[in-house]
């Protein structure tokens, strides 16, 4: 289902994904970043007694799987959880520096741990606590022209920016709901200009802000209408200005103009990825039940809409971490041609 | 010594809920016996756990796909609900209207089927028996949507009479006969679910359930005395007005929050413990036009329940989720849930997952050589951490208190564990074992060990067993 306000809108491309919980395929994803050459690194949260399950996924947007890298840790007895350099626990996020290095945040061990684009285990940063340059519990993270990290400290409901060697720049936030104000937020985006987009979760809004951390502008109320909002977890901006929301709690991800006005929504339109169609074939009898099967058009639907990410070909990818599943939309503007009218 | 309220309100904590800290019984008892009481009653004036907070950290909860990763979050419930009868009593009809993760077609349906009983559990019996009919997880466990009109299959229909609202007798009769139960299914005729999206590629969806018109039988029955052309609604109507449905749930009640009873099958032949108990109990029932709350209420005022303390073995679920609420673990998202969830399961209770329709056999049952171990090494373990937060509280109240006599020790740390009382002989024995550990000065960290070690021998004693 979709709901067109304005000339701009999306178009549906393909589905990425299908449930593994290694190899092809997703379990729990919470993130991704596009790298060169049209590749994917995907987060994949699992289960929790699933740590197998962990991992960051390296494919194509064309689905082409190229590997995985960075497995999970059992927790089992949590006082003696090995942590050693490149495991994950509950990992939030993915970005890439200028070189395609891969940084993936674990908000249960406030770490980053750094990989090549290989996903070579390269180093790591991060302390827990409130001081500068320590985090608790990161969730978003993405670099700024400047090749700077710009990390969500969850926790302590602030922005951090820090060199990609992790050492503390700057800082902006403070728990609350006033402008310039967060609770727990979650997903981050900067655009063209540097501008920094943070979706503040439990406010249920989007802030602007300038690349300094001064508030520039908010979108977004509590609410499932239009341009409303509930318990937003990613945000994202195209080459031109336009805002693109996961509303995680509304099952659905909104497009919002420059100035933060409502211009379109879907509520996805998923259908069956190329995995998907292999994982299918291989076990044929599931072809006549889908044949047979009632309300399968429930399947087209988000659920958990929990991260968006949109490249500089226009294409906006949402990730659903109930549905291991990737949903790629291309971005739509009126074409004319011919005369004058 | 803890005072006869604090004493009255570890019993009724215990079983309305999953046990108290020594705080929370002060408080409780400070309010009022009959207070709490209501107060337990209306689990919708408390609030309810924070989804939203929950599902961003457990990121497997908004799906809710595979039996392991329910069980934690139902653990998880039991910890920090702030609606702990409401929990007991979604507990409660888990262990009755049996459905189980062997034969469902994804483990989340059982957790949308838990979510029913927390909301209509506490009320109307006939809206519950009804819900429960048109549950997908229930139809397809119990194959109702294998039974056609023109071949019943009698599955459910027997069920809903033996197992779920009736018994198969009381008072040394028969409460159906073998016409009913055909007549009960071919009431059910056409209660079906829609045809299944398949799991591969992206995973299981809530099942729907349908009525087949075209599959009922429409035919007049006749069930329990009474003719017409009864659908299902019907015949559960006719359900909840016989004494047996009284009977029935005034003992599972009993049972469940006041002394354990033989198991079910024996009922038709064995009188209950307290007739003068069930009786009030069925009074209730009929007086409040089938409600559930209305029995609870008449049964925590009773002076019989009041009375019967530690006449109950703790169920594996009790064991588990009172401990860590005494040791105040688990209290907010952490990883590690998963292993504490399936201590459940090791002492016996594979929580939706049980052995048969029948549910899981209570009481002494609970206990074998192997369940004793893994509850009291579990137990032990927790209760014995100095780290974590409850026990840590124990520990500075008893020094601050100044507690530094052996006897004086044991009887204030069974006090925090809620209260209870050994028999001379074990007392004697611990007093005893505690004097040889050393002098007992408080403030040190030799006597937060020793504290810690008292704990764990009480707990390890068969009178902690019982609740």
């Amino acid at each position: 289902m979709a709901t067109q306000a304005l000339g701009v809108s999306l178009q549906y491309s393909h589905s990425i994904g299908r449930g593994e919980f290694s190899g092809p395929g997703f379990r729990n994803p919470v993130a991704l970043a596009r790298g060169a050459d049209d590749i994917m690194y995907v987060v994949n949260r699992s289960y929790e007694y699933r740590p197998d399950g962990k991992r960051v996924t390296i494919c194509t947007v064309d689905e082409d799987y190229i590997g995985e890298f960075a497995r999970g840790v059992s927790t089992a007895g949590v006082t003696d959880i090995v942590t050693e350099d490149g495991s994950l626990i509950w990992p939030t996020s993915v970005a890439l520096d200028q070189d395609g290095n891969v940084y993936v945040a674990d908000e249960w061990l406030n770490r980053i741990s750094i990989f090549t684009s290989d996903g070579e285990w390269i180093g790591k940063f991060g302390t827990e606590g409130s001081g500068d340059g320590e985090f608790n519990r990161p969730s978003g993270m993405v670099f700024d022209a400047d090749d700077n990290l710009l990390l969500v400290d969850s926790q302590n409901n602030r922005i951090q920016k820090l060199t990609k060697e992790g050492k503390f720049i700057s800082a902006f936030g403070s728990k609350g709901s006033g402008d310039g104000e967060f609770n727990l937020p979650w997903g981050i985006d900067v655009d063209v200009d540097g501008n920094i987009y943070v979706a503040d979760w439990r406010n249920d809004r989007i802030q602007k802000f300038s690349k300094d951390g001064e508030f520039l502008m908010k979108l977004g109320t509590p609410g499932e209408g239009e341009g409303e909002l509930n318990r937003p977890t990613g945000v994202a901006v195209d080459r031109t200005g336009m805002i693109y929301v996961a509303d995680w709690g509304n099952e659905r991800m909104q497009m919002f103009d420059p100035a933060g006005k409502f211009v379109y929504l879907t509520t996805g339109n998923g259908d069956i990825s190329k995995w998907g169609k292999d994982k299918l074939d291989a076990n044929a009898e599931m072809w006549k039940e889908r044949e047979i099967a009632q309300g399968i058009e429930r399947e087209r639907d988000f659920w958990g809409p929990v991260a968006v990410t949109v490249d500089d070909q226009d294409r906006v990818f949402v990730v659903e971490s109930c549905r291991n599943r990737i949903q790629v939309f291309r971005r739509q503007e009126p074409m004319f041609f011919g005369g004058r009218l | 010594m803890a005072s006869p309220d604090i004493e009255l309100m570890a019993h009724l904590m215990r079983r309305a809920g999953f046990g108290a800290t020594y705080e929370e019984l002060e408080r409780h008892a400070a309010k009022g016996y009959d207070a709490t009481v209501d107060e337990l009653l209306s689990p919708k004036d408390q609030p309810d756990l924070e989804m939203d907070l929950l599902e961003r950290y457990f990121v497997d909860w908004k799906e809710m796909n595979a039996l392991e990763v329910n069980q934690a979050y139902l653990t998880y419930r039991m910890i920090n609900t702030e609606r702990p009868l409401q929990e007991k009593m979604t507990l409660f009809w888990h262990g009755i209207f049996c459905v189980g993760n062997s034969k469902c077609e994804h483990g989340g349906q059982i957790q949308t089927q838990l979510n029913m009983f927390r909301e209509l559990g506490m009320g109307s019996f006939p809206k519950l028996l009804l819900a429960l009919s048109v549950d997908p997880a229930m139809v397809f466990y119990l194959d109702n949507c294998m039974s056609h009109k023109d071949a019943i299959n009698e599955n459910f229909g027997r069920e809903l009479l033996e197992l779920f609202a009736m018994g198969v007798g009381m008072d040394g009769h028969a409460n159906y006969t073998e016409e009913d139960v055909k007549e009960c299914a071919r009431a059910f005729t056409g209660w079906t679910i829609a045809n299944a999206i398949p799991r591969y590629p992206y995973g299981r969806h809530p099942s729907q359930f349908a009525f087949n018109a075209a599959d009922h039988d429409y035919g007049e029955k006749t069930f329990q005395g009474e003719t017409g052309n009864f659908n299902g609604d019907d015949i559960i109507e006719i359900i909840v007005k016989q004494p047996s449905a009284a009977r029935f749930i005034a003992r599972h009640l009993y049972n469940f929050f006041v002394a354990d009873e033989p198991q079910v099958p024996a009922w038709q032949g064995t009188p209950p413990r307290d007739i003068d108990a069930i009786k009030e109990l069925e009074d209730a029932y009929f007086e409040s036009n089938y409600d559930i709350t209305a029995m609870l209420r008449v049964l925590f005022k009773s002076q019989w329940f009041k009375d019967a303390r530690f006449e109950k073995v703790k169920s594996p679920a009790e064991t588990v989720a009172g401990t860590m609420r005494l040791v105040q673990d688990f209290t907010s998202p952490k990883p590690g849930l998963h292993p504490i969830a399936m201590e459940i399961r090791y002492m016996g209770q594979d929580l939706m997952n049980p052995p048969t329709v029948e549910g899981w056999h209570t009481g002494q049952e609970w206990i074998d050589s192997g369940t004793l171990v893994e509850r009291i090494n579990f137990t032990a373990d927790q209760i014995g951490n100095v780290a974590l937060p409850g026990v840590k509280a124990i520990i500075d109240r008893l020094s601050s208190e100044g507690v530094n006599q052996p006897d004086a020790l044991i009887a204030r740390c069974l006090d925090m564990l809620g209260a209870y009382s050994l028999p001379e002989e074990t007392r004697n024995y611990l007093v005893e074992h505690i004097g040889r550990s050393g002098e007992l000065k408080p403030g040190t960290e030799a006597y937060g060990a020793q504290v810690a070690q008292t704990l764990q021998l009480i707990v390890a004693t068969q009178e902690y067993q019982f609740a």
